[in-house]
């Protein structure tokens, strides 16, 4: 087992395109890298085999991403976490999918909605990377953390528009759109739910991203919402608020009950 | 070379005195320019030296009031200090600085017998006055002084400050001419032998002159020696010094070459020796060495960005509560800053509060506190909420918070335009103040205080007014935005989607809602828990329970003569009940 092992392994999978014989190669490529003792990079190991290491980890990253595969591209991010951190002296970050591989788990991130994650990856590249006006710029990065910012701000339309346009910067990215699109569908859902009092069909279709009113209508009926008259109607809501505040007024009575007495406790304790 | 001669066979007083004013010379040069240095930086604003060096001199200056409440002892320290400092404008100041060195330590000697760590942190604190005086030579004297010239501790104290040829039998000779008394006095040192704490002791001053005078890789060289030494030597009574070893050791280690973004800096390298030192001092209860371990990891783990490390090990460590009180301003600085990161603004704010308030008032900690403030207002700002105007008026915060000033009067007006172009122009600072991708965020909430604004003074706004106010790019996401700023509960209001416009609903009282009672509560809750802190803050004479057990017992005694005197006489007590039953 040798380097020449790996490259040829390595040259197998870049040909191959089917994801079982694939994730067999991978495999044997890790088994190979283990009794490399290059698994993880170690302060003695040649910068051939790292560069190699890391080349099999991308590969596999990309690969469990086309294969849809969350938890095995999560494993792939962070056992290349390492290797992204060697100084350049040692692993030259040419030729690296680096800021491809990391604005996917990014993506990946967003579309868990674990937005502390997110951020906390974020913070990370930007004190790393130092000039973070590249890192906006960056095809790759740039992508997620725009995204991230129409979320957040609720501009749902351009988030759609970078979606379904071919502004995605590359295939892997797409794997993600379809989610995404559903998440932002049930996020729009629940908004609208509260923002409008009724909303005619037609409207709703484009304001939910759907393609044809029947589409709409078994929307509607698995959110349960009233249709009547060519209106969508969202009833449940006003019932929703007066059992919200008769709660609220028990819980407040309550509350003050319990803090008095707690207040009156304590003064106890002092005097 | 010439400067040292006169020490080593100084027997005429007189050039003993140039060599001294000499000294001064060079003393007074060295701390000017730092001292300006740091007062530039701390104007503006530089976050990496304000935060590590003010804290520093704060332990030391102004530790006492908050967490040792231990009366007398606590005030007389800095007073002597500063009579010290007034006394040596007339005396020799190198034998001054000598002598208040040596000064320390009977105090550790006493720390070592009465086994009690409060003489020892009135040693570390006098550090801050001799700082600035400290030359290799007054260290090279001390130690020849203070050791037999046998001891190999001596040999590598000298060694570190390239003093090695330092011979030790002569300034003794020296004494012997003066002062008849003192050659008993020396005799008597010598046969006594040195505790290992004024070895440390001395070995923390050689620290701090390698950190003034920026000599970081000896420095840091030099503090890997002294921890092992620590290590090896296991005495309780060290933990409040090791705490100081390791601390200056992690200074150093972020001052050499690759600075710490990069991940080969020597910061990285350290880390396994920290952690190992916080294994040791949980299981030995050393808390000192623990809190500042601590902080020390969060710390470092935070300037290379391993935020999720830095998380990891608030969650499996336990702070120690009664830890000195820098420490937990400090630990509270980066844990708010660690949550910040996380979006978990409530926690980040209370922790951030917290840090502010207990950070030192006195004005070497303003780095620190302006540091803490500046993350504190973007928290405030990204919770929804306005900081008060006044943080902004305080002298020693004015001018470092300029840019925030301008940030927050974007947002609290709502101005896309206003809070993009103070981003733009003061971005660099943003940036050396860590707080840029924070900031970044804020943009979110200036559009929903835009929103909130519109919807207060109109009863009713187009969409495309909205959307032109906003500078938004189409209608359409104006509609999400509003949308979604009406299901977060930012606005109360509602949509029509046919015509096109925003109708706000009637505003409610607010003092029907909870929110007076939530903000009531938590002000009483602030009291009490500042109620139980002092309690618990509160510090007794160590023995002085059993005088009071012994007070306790005589009381007891006297009760038992009284009670034999009264059953003696017990017709008394009889006639009493007697009469009260008569009545």
């Amino acid at each position: 087992m040798s380097e020449r092992d790996l490259q040829d392994i390595l040259r197998k999978l870049k040909s191959s395109r089917d994801y079982a014989d694939c994730s067999s190669l991978l495999s044997k490529a890790k088994i190979t890298l283990l009794k490399l003792k290059a698994l993880t990079p170690q302060p003695n190991t040649p910068s051939s085999t790292l560069q190699l290491a890391r080349e099999v980890f991308e590969t596999g990253a990309l690969l469990s991403i086309r294969a849809k595969d969350p938890a095995a591209f999560t494993r792939y991010v962070h056992q290349l976490t390492p290797f992204y951190e060697l100084p350049p002296e040692r692993l030259s970050p040419a030729h690296s999918e680096k800021n491809k591989i990391t604005g996917l788990y990014l993506l990946l991130l967003l579309t868990q909605s674990d937005y502390a994650g997110f951020h906390t990856e974020l913070e990370g590249l930007e004190l790393r990377q130092g000039r973070e006006g590249m890192l906006e710029k960056d095809k790759y990065l740039g992508y997620p953390i725009k995204l991230e910012r129409w979320l957040m701000e609720g501009s749902y339309d351009l988030v759609w528009k970078a979606m379904a346009s071919r502004e995605v910067p590359s295939e892997e990215y797409g794997v993600f759109s379809e989610i995404l699109i559903n998440q932002i569908r049930h996020e729009i859902a629940t908004c609208s739910q509260t923002a409008y009092p009724s909303l005619p069909i037609s409207s709703t279709k484009n304001l939910l991203f759907l393609d044809s009113e029947g589409a709409v209508i078994e929307f509607a009926h698995t959110r349960g919402w009233l249709i009547k008259d060519g209106r969508i109607y969202f009833p449940q809501q006003s019932m929703k608020a007066t059992v919200d505040e008769e709660g609220n007024t028990k819980e407040l009575s309550q509350m003050a009950i319990e803090n008095t007495l707690g207040y009156a406790r304590e003064l106890e304790t002092i005097v | 070379m010439p400067s040292k001669t006169p020490h080593t066979n100084g027997d005429k007083p007189v050039e003993n005195g140039v060599n001294g004013t000499k000294d001064v010379e060079m003393k007074d040069d060295a701390p000017a320019p730092l001292k300006g240095g740091k007062g530039k930086k701390v104007k503006e604003g530089d976050e990496e030296m304000t935060v590590v060096v003010p804290p520093s001199k704060g332990s030391k200056l102004s530790a006492p009031p908050p967490k040792d409440t231990d009366g007398d002892v606590v005030m007389d320290g800095p007073e002597e200090i500063n009579g010290d400092d007034a006394g040596a404008v007339q005396i020799d100041p190198v034998a001054k600085a000598v002598a208040d060195i040596k000064s320390n330590f009977p105090l550790l000697e006493r720390a070592v017998t009465l086994f009690d760590a409060r003489f020892s942190l009135r040693a570390l604190r006098s550090i801050s006055s001799i700082r600035k005086r400290l030359t290799p030579d007054i260290l090279a004297q001390v130690i020849a002084e203070t050791y037999p010239s046998t001891s190999p501790a001596a040999k590598s104290l000298l060694l570190a400050i390239d003093r090695d040829y330092v011979s030790f039998t002569k300034p003794a000779a020296t004494e012997m001419e003066i002062d008849g008394e003192s050659k008993g006095k020396l005799a008597k040192k010598e046969q006594k032998e040195i505790i290992p704490e004024v070895d440390i002791f001395l070995g923390i001053l050689i620290q701090i002159y390698f950190l003034d005078n920026k000599i970081n890789k000896m420095g840091a060289y030099f503090s890997a020696q002294l921890t092992e030494e620590i290590h090896s030597l296991n005495r309780r009574t060290l933990d409040s010094l090791s705490a100081r070893v390791y601390f200056y050791w992690s200074l150093f280690c972020e001052q050499i070459a690759p600075l710490p973004p990069s991940p080969s800096s020597p910061v990285v390298a350290i880390r396994p020796d920290l952690l190992a030192a916080l294994r040791t001092a949980v299981l030995r209860k050393d808390i000192d060495t623990q809190s500042t371990v601590i902080v020390l990891l969060l710390r470092n783990y935070l300037s290379t960005s391993h935020i999720a490390q830095a998380d990891l090990l608030v969650s499996h460590t336990k702070f120690p509560e009664n830890a000195s009180n820098n420490q937990v301003a400090r630990y509270l600085y980066y844990l708010g800053r660690i949550r910040a990161i996380q979006l978990r603004y409530t926690e980040a704010h209370e922790h951030l509060t917290a840090a502010t308030r207990k950070a030192p008032s006195s004005p070497s900690a303003a780095g620190f506190t302006q540091t803490a403030t500046k993350l504190l207002l973007v928290v405030e700002l990204l919770m929804g909420d306005i900081p008060e105007r006044a943080t902004f008026r305080l002298a020693s915060l004015e001018r470092a918070l300029q840019p925030y000033l301008l940030l927050v009067q974007a947002v609290r007006v709502g101005m896309l335009g206003e809070f993009e172009n103070a981003i733009k122009q003061h971005g660099e600072t943003f940036r050396r103040d860590g707080t840029y991708t924070l900031i970044l965020r804020l943009r979110q909430n200036v559009i929903k205080t835009g929103i909130r604004m519109m919807s207060l003074s109109y009863s009713r706004i187009s969409l495309r007014d909205i959307c032109i106010r906003l500078k938004l790019e189409s209608e359409e996401s104006a509609e999400y935005i509003v949308a979604k700023a009406i299901r977060d509960g930012v606005i109360e209001a509602s949509l029509d989607r046919e015509r096109g416009f925003m109708k706000s609903k009637e505003v409610g009282d607010v003092y029907a809602t909870r929110e007076p009672g939530e903000a009531f509560h938590d002000r009483i809750r602030a009291c009490l828990s500042l109620h139980d802190e002092s309690v618990k803050a509160m510090r007794f004479p160590m023995n002085q329970h059993r005088l009071e057990l012994k007070n306790a017992q005589e009381a007891r005694e006297r009760e038992r003569e009284m009670a034999k005197e009264i059953q003696d006489g017990d017709l008394d007590e009889d006639d009493l009940g007697g009469e009260f039953e008569g009545m």
